[in-house]
């Protein structure tokens, strides 16, 4: 089964690759190419697959449930934003996302070998919250990743409007804003409650763990940050019409803020290899 | 091989164009009376506002005199509309091939890539064919034109963008807005070009309000377009429920000016906001292109992003040219390997013949008491023979039709020499024509019950 889940992650790593590079290469060129826009998509698909392997044999063998390690959360976050695309790209119009998607499921699969394979209960916090505290992270990455592409593409698409170029040659390539305002609007409202969960539960773990470092403190923080970040933008849409390239740095911001407290976990792995 | 005459916008001006109309109607009548004529075999007709074409083969299939096919489309089309005639040109053999390859492909096209062609160049084939003008020489001909259209918007961007300025608005409004059923659009003024751009906006499901400072003309217009009309004082209003602004007054100055549209964002509470302004000199003030959500093309905007779907087009054209120069060889090539046909049935005609004549005299004699299976087992080996015995041939035959080497014997002489071995020449009239060149097999008139089918025979004649 070493060899099964070996064998997945590298052909997870170069379909992903070619996926990735497809993306690009259909919104890079000048005039759109049928064949290879409907190849990207089908290989990301394939990635996705090959990517679920490694992370079901991968976490066989170690013994370890995925939502149980932070190793195979961040590994099974990207695969949620990698299926939740997938089930949204047709019916929103939001073909060109691919060309974040497939990057960030890429550096999840292979930033997630750089953090312990163990589960990372620490003493004193209980397994079951622990298991939910993660699992709702997941699912909430998953969302916001989808979110953060969708504000991205947003801004890009709106630039090239705002700026006329390349209006002839891009055509309908890009997504719509309105679908990508939408989009990334559905996704935050979805992820919110799970975000909230996840800051709840890791505050208490906090609370709990009395002797918390000084990096730990920083990633709470940025966890923090992250929820009000978000807040902000549901908020302010509510309240304020806070919508269009307002609203995608908004949660441009708060995804980045997301990755940071990611990013530590892998730094903090790393450094303890 | 086949002919192309006909005019279109490259050489006759509309008013000649509009002379030469034929009905739908009465184009079945006209293509069967064409091929009521002596010199012509086949024939349909394309035609589109910019051109009507005659494509015709002969009687002959690829043997047909084409000079004299060409001839006879002319007088045809000159006599169904005098004055044409000095209008009209022909295209001939390879040169008819690869122009009806270029037509299909939307090359020749007054709009560089549009895409209405390939379905007109379809229609023609149909229509033809329920007429039944349609034979050997155009069923294999149409097809490989339209495929080689699909291969040209498929592999190249000669369609892609949109090259009139109301197609390009509706494509804008779309890459904000998405589908746009659900929206709602405001035409402020009229004008030839905002009337085609708000009949597009309905087309594509929006909800059209036109505001003009004269009621009845905005009445007219909302007619016109299938929306609704509302006095010059509900403008304010109207701007804040309009998703897409189409503004084409001959006002001298801003009719809708920054302050305006402020204050319609606040009231719109952020959504996106799309003018489209094709006034000269401009109603928008450009300035508010700096509000967030609001969207702004002028006519040079839109003109600009037409030029360069032009060059895209025109820049995709050397690549379109290329596939219809490797096609239209590969059409060249095929239609040279069927030269070799006639000569190939006739041999096949004549080798099976034979067999069939001694195995019938056989099966009435010294055989007549093989029972059925041995009879079939016997005819089958037949079969097998005349294969096997003119496999050879009908490679060398095929390969001298496609190289036309000066070094090697020509098509022409190893036709004329099995002509000559096998004396083909009181059959010539009947090898002219290869789907009728088949004769009744002899072993059927004997009541033998056993004949070499003629299916198995073309079809192994191709091997």
């Amino acid at each position: 089964m070493d060899d099964v889940a070996t064998i997945a992650f590298y052909l997870g790593v170069i379909t992903y690759s070619v996926a990735a590079t497809l993306f690009f290469l259909e919104l890079a060129r000048k005039d759109g190419d049928a064949a290879r826009a409907q190849w990207a998509p089908r290989l990301l698909a394939l990635g996705g697959a090959l990517h679920a392997v490694h992370v079901l044999t991968a976490s066989l063998l170690s013994h370890v449930c995925p939502i149980d390690s932070m190793h195979f959360a961040l590994s099974f976050s990207a695969l949620i934003a990698v299926g939740a695309y997938l089930a949204l790209r047709e019916r929103l119009r939001l073909s060109a996302l691919g060309a974040f998607i497939a990057p960030i499921a890429l550096t999840f699969l292979v930033g997630a070998q750089f953090v312990g394979q163990s589960s990372e209960a620490a003493v004193g916090v209980s397994r079951t919250l622990l298991m939910f505290h993660i699992a709702a992270n997941v699912l909430g990455i998953g969302l916001f990743l989808i979110a953060g592409a969708a504000g991205s593409v947003y801004l890009l698409q709106e630039r090239r409007l705002r700026t006329k170029k390349r209006v002839a040659s891009l055509g309908s390539r890009l997504p719509p804003l309105d679908s990508l305002d939408t989009t990334s609007h559905r996704l935050l409202l979805a992820g919110f409650p799970l975000l909230t969960f996840g800051v709840v539960t890791g505050a208490v773990f906090s609370h709990q763990l009395s002797n918390l470092s000084g990096a730990e403190s920083l990633r709470s923080l940025l966890g923090y940050a992250t929820w009000i970040l978000l807040a902000a933008v549901l908020v302010l849409r509510k309240t304020a019409g806070f919508s269009g390239r307002k609203a995608a740095y908004g949660t441009i911001a708060g995804v980045l803020c997301m990755l940071l407290v990611l990013l530590m976990y892998v730094v903090r792995s790393g450094s303890n290899l | 091989m086949i002919v192309v005459v006909g005019l279109s916008h490259r050489t006759a001006p509309i008013a000649v164009r509009e002379k030469l109309v034929l009905e739908a109607a009465d184009l079945p009548d006209f293509l069967r009376a064409l091929v009521q004529r002596p010199e012509v075999g086949e024939a349909l007709l394309v035609s589109t506002c910019n051109r009507v074409e005659l494509v015709a083969a002969g009687r002959s299939g690829f043997d047909s005199d084409l000079g004299q096919v060409a001839q006879a489309c002319v007088a045809a089309l000159a006599a169904h509309s005098p004055g044409i005639a000095p209008h009209l040109y022909s295209h001939v053999g390879g040169a008819a091939v690869r122009h009806l390859f270029r037509v299909a492909a939307s090359l020749d096209s007054m709009v560089l890539g549009e895409p209405q062609i390939l379905g007109q160049v379809k229609e023609a084939y149909e229509v033809a064919r329920k007429a039944g003008t349609v034979g050997s020489v155009l069923h294999r001909t149409l097809p490989r034109a339209i495929r080689a259209a699909k291969r040209v918007r498929t592999d190249t961007a000669i369609g892609s963008g949109q090259v009139s300025v109301p197609s390009v608005a509706v494509d804008l409004a779309r890459e904000i807005f998405g589908d746009l059923s659900g929206h709602s659009a405001l035409l402020v003024g009229s004008g030839e070009m905002a009337e085609a751009v708000a009949r597009l906006l309905k087309v594509g499901g929006a909800a059209v309000v036109v505001v003009g400072r004269t009621l009845s003309r905005a009445e007219e217009l909302a007619n016109a377009v299938g929306g609704s009309a509302r006095p010059w004082s509900a403008l304010q209003q109207s701007l804040v429920e309009a998703d897409v602004v189409v503004t084409s007054t001959s006002a001298p100055h801003f009719v809708v000016d920054y302050e305006m549209v402020s204050a319609v964002r606040r009231a719109r509470r952020g959504k996106n906001q799309f003018f489209i302004d094709l006034a000269v000199p401009r109603d928008v003030e450009p300035r508010i292109e700096t509000l967030d959500g609001e969207f702004l093309y002028n006519i040079d905007d839109l003109s600009k992003v037409v030029s360069d779907s032009l060059s895209t087009r025109t820049r995709e054209a050397a690549s379109a040219e290329a596939i219809i120069g490797r096609e239209a060889e590969g059409y060249d090539r095929w239609a040279d390997a069927e030269q070799a046909t006639p000569t190939i049935v006739q041999l096949r005609t004549r080798l099976s013949s034979a067999l069939e004549e001694e195995l019938g005299r056989s099966l009435r004699g010294r055989l007549k008491h093989l029972p059925e299976t041995d009879r079939a087992a016997i005819l089958k080996m037949l079969e097998s023979s005349v294969n096997r015995l003119l496999h050879q041939p009908t490679i060398r035959l095929r390969q001298a039709a496609l190289e036309r080497s000066p070094d090697g014997l020509s098509l022409e002489q190893l036709s004329a020499a099995i002509s000559e071995l096998f004396s083909f020449d009181a059959e010539a009239e009947a090898a002219s024509a290869p789907e009728n060149a088949l004769p009744e097999a002899d072993v059927d008139a004997d009541n033998s019950g056993l004949s070499l089918a003629p299916e198995a025979r073309v079809v192994a004649s191709r091997s």
